[in-house]
């Protein structure tokens, strides 16, 4: 590798890989299947492609379509694949194994699936040295335990020696990151690498992809169906739908100027952060993603498309050049990017009040005081006499207003579950009380009252297990009228399907089973199911963050709507601060087991803030490349609840600590008090509230208008 | 009504079609459909009384008269084999929807509730495990004595706790859905949320488990006859047919062969059947 | 991980304590009366209830269970007065039990025309016999004796009831004596190594039983030995190209092979070698039960059929295990990765692979021992299965609570051995 390398962007350069027509299939039971055509891009030297779209779009089959590495029934049906300027296609097995793993690295969604669970770190990253470049076994380690380093493990040396279930996710995907840059590849794909982890966790690899593409200058495929999470990573993007690039265009053309509707409507139906209810909308895509056996005629999108016209429906639109390097497939594009504009403004119209807000005081429906929930988990050690006690929510205290929404975020293992389990009952209380409507709640569901069960339902977070498999959507609507007696016997069969009307469902879903539906379609009769019996209380765990985008605004909005027209009180989960945001009136911030700051929603959102909100807040993915987000990044990971830190539980990551006196000696032996900024926000630190006001905004106020 | 049992005819007709793709579940279905066929109508396929004796005819080979040959009483084996089919095709599925009764309820009850309940179940039921099975009918059968009644109680004992460690593998992972969480949060009775929410769930591998235990019926019925442990002479029954004709094997090695097939080809025929339905509906997953 | 087999170990011994109960419940709690079984139905009332009490069935069932369990010898020696000894009889397999007066002489006591006998045996082997006269007193001025009979028992005499014989017994039992009031069968218990004495024979059950499971365990080894290789590969083979016809073809094989009950397969197998081709033995017939060894042509069938109805097994599950770890996503990655195909196999995907299957596998030496009772008894061969067999015909108690309680134990121990390999196997329990 000593010849010249031309510099970035000189257009003689071949670039590392060209991607030219490329189609794929598969042979399923139905036949061959065409899943992916007429795909083409190409990524030069130190560039990162971007390529977003819903699930089912082809945006893996193509990533390992690259590296022909379909299983037995997928095929590269036509177009070529030139890897630095040789085509791939019909290459010998042989071949491209010398090339996987040295030239082309993979990284994909999920690490501890991707690792090897009965072999130690070492050994799995090693023999990709081992095989490629014949190296001896020690010489490779010690170049490991380098790569390690530079993607900022810590202990680099002890982790070699670590089977993957010893490493957090986190620690699992660096770990991954570092094997596949180990032969120092021409071009890495990335196939969701931070989707599974957690927000913070996962601005922390974001931040390491982009160091690492700095450092050793490679091509970089990147696919996720985060617009957020494209925007901070590529230069360029490409949107894939159903199997077709239907728009390609650097970074900051395709988030400025999106011309293609699809690309236009996942822009329109992601809350961005700050946009809220009460002054903007959340435009769904309707219907969803055709499967790649059932693809309409003409345009693919034709279906779904609001700027559709009848020849969409009869003929295929080309790959249109609309300026230098900016191609979408649609045949009004130009329409499109103009209209686009007006649409993307409009949601930001802060006059154009969609939602009455509620703001006047209104009666406490629901009241936590000092609620704790401990489990004990079998010993670790044999003869140890305590049993150790995980904390899972420990000492939380909030009031829930009548007809208001209060969401609670907090990553994984911060207790926001086990909280609400423990109000709909499911989860004993350790101590602490509840109160709902003014009875005592701190019972489990099967002591308390059949009105009182009746007063608060639940909606859950995935689709395919919130309802039962075995029973018709029909039975499952009416199974809590019939139990709670909602409506007389004889009007329950009216009462399902006005409830199915309600979540913009047909009467004809009466009689299907679960398995006929589609995620989102799922999502509605869950909601229905919890909304038939007219609780008061209705607690809403994550319910869109297993949806594709584009549904998930629809069952937002449903959610809006129901809230609205039966006045439900709502304690709304989610791990995206956008999300919750948009949809709620007040916020609670959850950090191991605790609230550490609680209030209405803009005050959260603004400084004063929790170090920890700060942290959260400059971690959120924002799709929008040219917006300024301060980093603030948490070293380490989420402690164990079995053995929560002392003083403020957030004091061995807390990047603020450093503005008390003492390096924040106070963090570590007391815990913190609660700092009133207003009458409704509290925070929970030790820093003083002067000094947390002084704090900037994480993310500029300041909302690029269109145009 | 009439829509839902259309429905359930053509869900009927829908897997029946989806097992017959498979080559192998088609070609088990049919063996167990001829010995079941056999079994209905043994009055009209058998030539002669199962249990009449031709002293004249002792051990012979197959001849007009007696197509298959005789036993050593003079027996007609076609006869005894057609009427084998009957016993057999009563007890096995007899005994193992037995076992599965017990085994569900069981296996329900400890996955379900946990904790202690489960530990208490769980305890007894892997010492019962822990008995190889045959020494189990041996003891069972040596305890209360061989009779049909007998032998079908003991396939239930023995095979009711693997069906109950199967159902509460099932129920353990169902018990973890969301709706589950929803029926628990509307404050449904534990009995409902067993029998109404779970186990329905659960059908699909307790059917295929069902199906492949009453091939192993078949074999422990076998197996205990040939032991001397099942019905009591003069039932013909396949196992003590071929443990009786074993004396004679070198006089008439085809009294002992056509038991021996018969048995084999209808264990093997549920097997491939169950097989080939698991295959299949795992692929329609 | 010490902890996670410490606690196998725990649920190992429950178990074997939990199986003993049942063991015992189900053999002895059985209807009909074993005494009236043994003496034929011919026997009067008297006889029935003599001999129940010289096999100490009229004692509680508690009594009996841990009498069974853990002997009795240390509590009857409290009647005796002395210390109780099981000697070993040399040449045959038979033990006889005697009080050990303080200078070591060995006494028994026999009931004699003339009276009752003391033998007396010197620890140098010296024989003799004296006529008794050591009796004691109770408050009623009754003389009587505990003392130790030839047939190990406690027995309790008293002066001038004479011995007298309850007529003739059937099998085994040539004659019941009856000369004592009380009797109680000493046992060393089967912790400590005596199962007791078999019905049938007469004899002591451990010996007998020890050589019968050497048969078993050879013909088991030898099996195990063919099995596991010939299954691994065929089974990791078909897993491999799942799908293909060289699974299909496996695949089916194996189905049928392990659906054919041992019965018939091993009845094919005497057809079609021993009757037909005439290259082999078609019953494994040993002039004496001590050397399957010896004449090694005459396991080849057994170990055939029991290879059979195994192997399919065996190879199913390793096939189903390894198609679903060459589908995991780790071995996607190692493809990825570039490595060669066979490094993916042999480092990545085995390893993980044999996981279930070696633990199944060892649960699976339940359905090995079943396998074996009924090829024992296809080819009338000499081992633990036929012995089993056998004494449940019989309802020999002793035999078939002793057998079982050593085919459990196998089978437990089996499964403990599958829990630590299982560990080994697995880092994800080795290092929690």
């Amino acid at each position: 590798m000593a010849t010249e390398r031309p510099g970035v962007g000189s257009p003689r350069e071949v670039p590392i890989l060209r991607v030219e027509n490329l189609a794929i299939s598969y042979e399923t039971r139905y036949g061959e299947v065409t899943a992916v055509r007429d795909v083409s891009f190409e990524i030069g030297r130190g560039e990162t492609l971007g390529i977003v779209g819903e699930s089912g779009c082809g945006k893996s089959t193509v990533a390992f379509g690259i590296v022909n590495f379909l299983g037995r029934n997928g095929r590269i049906v036509s177009g070529r694949i030139l890897f630095q300027g040789q085509d791939l296609v019909g290459r010998s097995e042989r071949e491209l194994r010398r090339l996987r793993g040295d030239r082309i690295a993979m990284v994909y969604q999920d690490p501890m699936q991707a690792l090897n669970p009965s072999l130690r770190i070492g050994d799995q990253m090693a023999e990709v040295l081992i095989v490629h470049r014949r190296m001896k076994k020690d010489e490779a380690e010690e170049r490991c335990i380098r790569m390690l380093e530079r993607v900022y493990m810590p202990d680099p040396a002890n982790v070699m020696r670590r089977y993957p279930h010893q490493l957090s996710g986190g620690q699992q995907q660096r770990v991954v990151i570092a094997m596949a840059l180990l032969n120092d590849p021409a071009l890495l794909i990335m196939d969701e690498p931070s989707t599974a982890l957690d927000v913070t966790v996962e601005a922390a690899v974001l931040d390491l992809i982009n160091d690492l593409q700095e450092e050793f200058d490679t091509a970089i495929m990147y696919i996720s169906h985060n617009l957020g999470v494209i925007a901070r990573v590529s230069d360029k993007v490409a949107v894939m739908y159903a199997g077709e690039v239907v728009e390609r265009a650097a970074a900051e053309e395709i988030f400025l100027h999106p011309s293609h509707p699809y690309t236009l409507g996942l822009m329109r139906c992601v809350p961005r952060l700050g946009m809220e209810k009460a002054s903007s909308y959340l435009h769904p895509i309707r219907g969803r993603v055709p499967p790649p056996n059932r693809l309409p005629p003409g345009c693919v999108f034709e279906p779904r498309c609001d700027f559709a016209r009848p020849e969409c429906a009869e003929r295929r639109p080309p790959l249109k050049r609309l300026t230098d390097g900016h191609w979408v497939r649609c045949f009004f594009a130009d329409e499109v990017a103009s209209k686009g504009q007006e649409a993307l403004a409009a949601r930001w119209r802060k006059e154009a009040t969609v939602h009455e807000p509620q703001r006047e005081p209104t009666e406490t429906i629901l009241t936590v005081q000092d609620a704790r929930v401990y489990y004990s988990v079998p010993a670790r050690r044999l003869f140890s006499r305590e049993k150790p006690v995980v904390k899972a929510v420990d000492g939380v205290s909030f009031h829930v207003p009548k007809q208001r929404t209060l969401g609670i975020v907090g990553e994984s293992g911060c207790g926001k579950s086990t909280l609400v389990r423990a109000i709909i009952g499911l989860e004993k209380l350790s101590g602490g009380g509840m109160e709902f409507m003014g009875f005592d709640i701190s019972v489990p569901v099967s002591k308390r009252d059949l009105d009182l069960i009746r007063n608060i339902q639940m909606v859950f977070q995935n689709p395919d297990a919130t309802l039962n498999p075995s029973f018709t959507v029909g039975f499952q609507i009416a199974r809590p009228l019939r139990r709670f007696r909602a409506v007389p016997k004889d009007r329950v069969k009216d009462e399902v399907i006005r409830l199915l009307n309600l979540m913009k469902l047909d009467a004809s879903y009466y009689d299907r089973l679960p398995r006929q539906l589609s995620g989102g379609e799922k999502q509605r009769v869950a909601i229905a199911r919890a909304i038939a019996a007219r609780p008061e209380l209705v607690l809403c765990d994550e319910p869109v963050s297993a949806l594709d985008v584009s549904v998930q605004a629809a069952v937002l909005n449903l959610l809006l709507e129901v809230q609205r027209e039966l006045g439900t009180t709502m304690l709304f989960i989610a791990h995206d601060l956008s999300v919750v945001r948009f949809f709620c009136d007040d916020i609670a911030v959850m950090y191991l087991g605790q609230i550490v700051e609680i209030g209405p929603a803009e005050a959260i959102y603004a400084p004063p803030y929790h170090p920890y909100t700060e942290a959260l807040l400059s971690a959120v993915p924002i799709p929008d490349p040219t917006a300024e987000q301060r980093q603030i990044r948490l070293s380490g990971s989420v402690p164990s609840a079995l053995n929560p830190p002392s003083g403020c539980r957030f004091h061995t990551r807390c990047p603020r600590r450093e503005w008390l006196p003492d390096g924040g000696r106070i963090c570590e032996v007391e815990p913190p008090p609660w700092q009133a900024d207003t009458e409704e926000h509290r925070i929970l630190c030790h820093i003083p509230l002067e000094q947390l006001r002084r704090m900037e905004a994480v993310v500029s106020e300041e909302v690029r208008d269109a145009g | 009504m009439e829509t839902e049992k259309k429905s359930r005819l053509r869900k009927f007709w829908e897997s029946i079609s989806i097992v017959l793709r498979s080559p192998t579940a088609a070609v088990g279905l049919a063996i167990v459909l001829f010995w079941v066929f056999v079994a209905i109508f043994a009055p009209l396929l058998a030539p002669h009384d199962p249990l009449a004796q031709d002293a004249s005819a002792i051990n012979q080979g197959p001849s007009p008269t007696y197509p298959l040959g005789t036993d050593n009483l003079g027996r007609d084996i076609l006869s005894r084999l057609i009427y084998g089919s009957r016993v057999i095709l009563i007890l096995a599925p007899v005994s193992v929807l037995a076992s599965v009764i017990v085994g569900t309820v069981l296996g329900l009850v400890g996955g379900y509730f946990g904790g202690i309940v489960d530990e208490i179940v769980m305890r007894i039921l892997d010492a019962v495990m822990a008995f190889p099975t045959i020494l189990l009918y041996l003891i069972i059968i040596a305890a209360i004595g061989p009779s049909p009644l007998n032998v079908v109680l003991a396939i239930t004992f023995v095979g009711a706790p693997g069906i109950a460690r199967l159902v509460r593998g099932l129920t353990l992972d169902i018990r973890t859905r969301d709706y589950i969480r929803a029926a628990e949060a509307r404050g449904e009775s534990a009995l409902y949320i067993m029998f109404v929410e779970i186990l329905p769930n659960a059908r699909g591998p307790l059917i295929i488990d069902a199906l492949l235990r009453v091939g192993y019926a078949i074999f422990a019925i076998g197996t205990l006859g040939f032991l001397g442990l099942g019905l009591p002479p003069p039932t013909p029954d396949w196992g003590g047919m071929i443990s009786e004709a074993r004396k004679y094997i070198w006089t008439n090695p085809l009294g002992v062969l056509w038991p021996a097939l018969a048995i084999a080809s209808l264990v093997v025929g549920l097997n491939l059947f169950a097989d080939g339905l698991r295959e299949e509906t795992m692929r329609y997953q | 991980m010490a902890r996670y087999i410490l606690r196998r170990l725990g649920f190992m011994l429950l178990t074997m304590f939990l199986v003993s109960i049942a063991v015992f419940l189900i053999s002895e709690v059985a209807p009909g009366d074993v005494a009236r079984h043994i003496l034929g139905q011919f026997a009067t009332p008297e006889q029935v209830e003599l001999l129940r009490d010289q096999m100490g069935l009229d004692e509680p069932l508690y009594v009996r269970y841990f009498d069974w369990l853990i002997g009795n010898d240390w509590r009857l020696r409290r009647l005796v007065g002395m210390p109780l000894k099981q000697v070993l009889i040399p040449g045959r397999a038979d033990a006889e039990w005697y009080a050990i007066a303080p200078d070591g002489t060995m006494l028994q006591w026999k009931m004699k025309q003339e009276g009752l006998v003391e033998i007396r045996v010197t620890p140098d082997g010296e024989r003799t016999e004296v006529l008794f006269d050591g009796w004691l007193v109770d408050e009623n001025g009754e003389e009587y004796f505990w003392g130790v009979d030839t047939a190990g028992h406690v027995v309790l005499w008293k002066k001038g009831e004479a011995g007298r014989e309850v007529g003739p017994a059937s099998a085994g039992r040539a004659m019941i004596e009856a000369s004592g009031v009380e009797y109680y069968p000493i046992r060393r218990g089967l912790l400590r190594g005596d199962p007791g004495i078999s019905f049938r024979t007469n004899r002591p059950v451990g010996p007998t039983l020890a050589r019968r499971l050497r048969n078993s365990l050879s013909l088991a080894g030898i099996a195990f030995v063919v099995i596991m290789p010939i299954a691994l590969v065929l089974g990791v083979l078909a897993g491999l190209r799942e799908g293909s016809p060289l699974d299909r073809t496996i695949s089916l094989f194996s189905l049928i092979t392990t659906s054919v009950p041992e019965f018939a397969s091993g009845v094919f197998l005497i057809l079609v070698f021993a009757f037909w081709l005439k290259v082999l033995p078609g019953a494994a017939v040993f002039p004496d039960d001590t050397a399957p060894l010896q004449n090694p042509k005459l396991l080849i069938l057994p170990v055939l059929t029991l290879t059979l109805v195994e192997v399919g097994y065996v190879a199913r599950m390793t096939r189903a295990s390894m198609a679903e770890v060459m589908n995991a996503p780790y071995i996607r990655t190692a493809f990825l990765k570039g490595l060669p195909y066979w490094r993916i196999v042999f480092k990545h995907a085995l390893r993980n692979a044999l996981i279930a299957p070696i633990t199944v596998i060892m649960l699976h030496v339940n359905w090995l021992v079943g396998g074996i009772v009924v090829v024992e008894s296809v080819f009338g061969y000499p081992g633990l299965g036929m012995y089993l067999l056998d004494s449940a015909l019989f309802k020999d108690i002793n035999a078939i609570e002793a057998g079982a309680m050593v085919m459990v134990a196998l089978a437990v121990g089996s499964q403990l051995v599958a829990d630590i390999i299982y560990t080994f196997l697995n880092p994800r329990i080795r290092y929690t």
